[in-house]
């Protein structure tokens, strides 16, 4: 099988990822109104999406997103660490590249940790009915916005959280703008672009998923 | 001027090498580096040493036969300069400058800072050139082109080989170099009756030779000589995924 297969897969299933976060984020936004309005409207988005067929079909989609994106890139990663078997006494590759394009694995390994941790806090409760049982609110939803809640009155869970996006961050930073090399998109200034989009991006991400718990745990 | 000179020693391919450190003194900062090393083999010989063995050609930045790791940087401190281009006023009297050959397995070391670089001969022989028949050469303007297309050509055939870009990219990767072969001749019309072929077995002798995959770090347009842009990777990422889709 070829390298190019192999990252096709990896920016392919990132890049859905990368899509896929937007979504979130948004949705997630309501999480910053106050409660009153928050609660129900979190509520019913959620409910909506757990009813539907289309999301749920997504949702398989993601899944398996995730898992070809880190079996892949676990390959990759692999295989690119044999390619030099004596390293440099001395490496000053700070001079060259940026310190996510040099720590891609390291980072998504972090990033992995954070949504393994993330799905057993909602979808494995939520959606597989594991642990502690969900409410409903007063208009008879599932009450995640209770789960989201209790969780972030958790200090430990808020700085897990929140001290995590750091690495999403740089992971999307690197990341979106190699998906689009990868999969042969070489417009010169188009990629110069590219580059300025995947800072506003990462950032946006990072401190958008990062400040949610913070702010909810001071609600 | 006196620079202690940490340099790795291997005397041959099956050996085992290891840093021996030089102090030498008497060198100028119009020095080049490679005078420097011609320098330090000179006292070497008056002291009856094994010479430092170290590849160069042209000594004019253009053969590309001279990369060695120095300080940590292929090709040294600047950007975009080939190790017989770096002088000694680059460094400061008393430093210490460490200097490595290449390292990736793809480029086995031959002896001390030379290695084997024939892995990117072999990818050039999978079609690196064009099939055409010899004998006098066509009339020029048989063949138009526009100057946009032959512009960008040229500064893909920029490349020198050197390899640096290998041995500063973290999976030791060809990309760089293999894409720059190939589209400069893939964007011309000459190169394209054999475009998809071309694609397909320059990288798959990448891959054979055991260079590893991309991630765009960056650093190998950082350290190349012939300043290819890292948009030829992507780009031979497009014409790969197109030759793939149409054969
Ligand atoms: C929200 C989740 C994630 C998103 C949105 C994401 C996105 C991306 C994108 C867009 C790329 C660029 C692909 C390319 O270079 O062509 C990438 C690369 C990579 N990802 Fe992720 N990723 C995520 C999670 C993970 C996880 C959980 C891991 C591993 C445990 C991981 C490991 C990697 C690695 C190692 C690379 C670089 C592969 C290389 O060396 O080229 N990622 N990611
Ligand atoms: S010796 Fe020819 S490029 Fe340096």
């Amino acid at each position: 099988m070829s390298m190019f297969f192999r990252k096709s897969v990896v920016a392919t299933t990132g890049l859905f990822l990368c899509i896929f976060l937007i979504v979130h984020l948004s949705a997630n936004s309501l999480l910053l109104l106050p409660e009153s309005i928050a609660r129900s409207l979190y509520n019913s988005y959620s409910t909506t999406l757990r009813e539907s067929t289309l999301i749920n079909v997504v949702g398989y989609i993601l899944y398996l997103s995730i898992i070809l994106h880190v079996v892949y890139a676990a390959i990759i990663t692999y295989k690119n660490r044999k390619t030099r078997s004596v390293s440099y006494a001395v490496n000053h590759k700070s001079e060259n590249s940026s310190w996510a394009s040099q720590n891609m694995g390291f980072l998504g390994v972090l990033v992995l940790v954070f949504i393994v941790v993330h799905m057993a806090n909602f979808w494995a409760r939520i959606k597989l009915g594991i642990g502690e049982s969900v409410g409903l609110d007063t208009d008879g939803y599932v009450d995640v916005y209770q789960v989201t809640y209790d969780l972030f009155h958790n200090v430990y869970y808020v700085l897990f959280y929140s001290i995590l996006m750091i690495p999403l961050g740089f992971h999307l930073f690197h990341g979106l703008k190699s998906a689009f090399k990868s999969l042969g998109f070489y417009h010169k200034k188009g990629l110069r672009i590219l580059a300025k989009i995947s800072l506003v991006y990462a950032a946006v991400m990072a401190i958008g998923f990062g400040i949610i718990p913070l702010i909810v745990y001071f609600k | 001027m006196k620079v202690t000179c940490k340099i790795w020693r291997q005397e041959s391919a099956d050996s085992k090498g290891n840093f021996k450190s030089y102090e030498t003194d008497g060198l100028t900062e119009d020095m080049s580096f490679l005078e420097a090393l011609d320098h330090l083999n000179e006292i070497l010989v008056l002291k009856n040493e094994r010479v430092v063995a170290f590849e160069y050609d042209c000594r004019e930045g253009i053969c590309g036969q001279c990369g060695v790791f120095i300080n940590g940087r292929a090709h040294g401190p600047h950007d975009h300069v080939t190790t017989c281009q770096l002088h000694m006023r680059s460094f400061k009297d008393g430093d210490t400058i460490v200097i490595e050959p290449w390292r990736a397995n793809a480029f086995p070391i031959l002896k001390d800072l030379m290695v084997d670089r024939s892995a990117f001969d072999r990818i050039i022989e999978q079609g690196g050139f064009i099939t055409a028949k010899t004998g006098t050469a066509p009339e020029a303007n048989a063949i138009l082109i526009s100057k946009e297309v032959s512009d960008k050509s040229m500064d893909a055939a920029a490349c020198i080989g050197c390899g640096a870009c290998v041995a500063t990219c973290k999976n030791a990767s060809a990309a760089l170099f293999t894409s720059a072969k190939i589209n400069h001749l893939n964007s011309l019309p000459q190169g394209r009756p054999e475009a998809h072929k071309r694609v397909l077995e320059m990288t798959q002798q990448m891959q054979l030779e055991g260079f590893g995959s991309c991630t765009y770090t960056g650093a190998c347009e950082v350290e190349c000589p012939a300043e290819i842009s890292i948009s030829n990777i992507a780009e031979m990422n497009a014409r790969y995924l197109k030759a793939k889709l149409l054969s």
